[in-house]
């Protein structure tokens, strides 16, 4: 055996040393292009994700302002007649929701311990509120009374007799 | 993509949760050119906000206040519009239809509807969430009346219609003489 074969692969090379080349020459070093792993691109999601909370932020935003846009009529807006239509015979509309005793309680009470702690404006926000509040109550309250006088009528006539 | 969806659907639950919570609210606008004509309009608008800073001021002392502010405690918002008119047939159904619309969507329920020629037509819907009330509605249309009463959140009927009579609710029992006198005129 010549030592030069695997020194500069001249001489007589050695079988085993050829079948072992040949095993081993799959593997052999193999030039090409260096591939890189490709970047994933995250773009198009990002911007789906950016156009979603847009989206959001700007529903919040109009909601919001919306809400300030109808908040602010705090004080209930009650339209009464001109003084002509005052005077001119009114129907006999006693039943009316709208009537004199409705918009003015028979009682109204002061705050006193909670109302304290309120800063000025906001309390004065609270009465306004409260006066509003009422005055829907005792509007719903009618009705409610109406719609139960009218579904009981043999009640009504019994407790007048009563009466 | 399967967690973006996640994502999305976590981003927007809440939306509409609140918005699904906002459904017993009914819009009015379309009743507001009716106040050019009425005689007398009523408009009450309490979200809220409102509702929470209104209990703040109620006295605890008393006893009517404090029953109110226990019916009011749970309720997100209180919509009123009433017209009144001097004349008959100064308003259209059509004019109503937004409102009907609205109520004879899903969870609307119509509890009573009272139809008399002195007192015209009278219902009353709630919002049904689940076994729940979400939600009130009262509509009330007469010749020369229009009223739309809209409560928001869980209102307690029962307990609302035995506020009549306190707290300047005014008391329209079976025994007033105003009430006597009409009866006694029809």
């Amino acid at each position: 055996m010549n030592d030069d074969y695997l020194w500069d692969k001249s001489g007589q090379p050695d079988p085993q040393i050829q079948q072992l080349e040949e095993i081993l020459g799959t593997l052999r070093y193999q030039p090409r292009p260096l591939a890189l792993p490709q970047k994933r691109n995250y773009f198009p999601l990002l911007a789906i994700a950016a156009s979603l909370l847009l989206a959001l932020l700007a529903g919040g935003i109009w909601l919001r302002v919306r809400s300030r846009d109808e908040a602010p009529k705090l004080q209930a807006q009650v339209t009464t007649p001109t003084p002509e239509q005052n005077t001119a015979p009114k129907a006999p509309e006693i039943g009316s929701a709208l009537n004199p005793p409705l918009l003015a309680p028979k009682r109204i009470h002061k705050p006193r311990s909670a109302s304290s702690v309120l800063p000025r404006r906001e309390r004065e926000e609270a009465l306004m509120a409260k006066e509003q509040l009422m005055l829907a109550l005792r509007l719903t309250t009618q009705k409610l009374h109406l719609v139960h006088t009218k579904t009981q009528p043999n009640q009504i006539k019994n407790q007048h007799r009563v009466g | 993509m399967k967690t973006l969806l996640i994502a999305i659907f976590l981003i927007l639950a809440p939306v509409f949760a609140a918005q699904a919570q906002q459904d017993s609210r009914i819009q009015m606008t379309a009743l507001d050119h009716l106040a050019a004509k009425a005689s007398q309009t009523i408009d009450v608008n309490i979200d809220e906000r409102l509702m929470r800073l209104a209990a703040r001021v109620f006295d605890d002392k008393d006893e009517d206040e404090r029953e109110v502010k226990k019916l009011v405690a749970n309720l997100k918002g209180v919509y009123v519009k009433s017209f009144e008119f001097e004349t008959a047939g100064q308003y259209a159904a059509a004019d109503i239809e937004p409102i009907r619309t609205q109520l004879r969507g899903p969870g609307w329920t119509r509890l009573v509807n009272v139809t008399s020629k002195k007192d015209g037509i009278l219902e009353v819907y709630l919002l049904f969430n689940g076994e729940q009330v979400g939600g009130m509605a009262v509509l009330h249309t007469d010749d020369k009346e229009l009223t739309v009463v809209n409560i928001v959140g869980p209102v307690d009927v029962d307990k609302l219609a035995r506020l009549e009579g306190q707290f300047g609710i005014p008391d329209l029992g079976l025994g007033s003489p105003k009430k006597t006198k009409n009866d006694d005129e029809k």
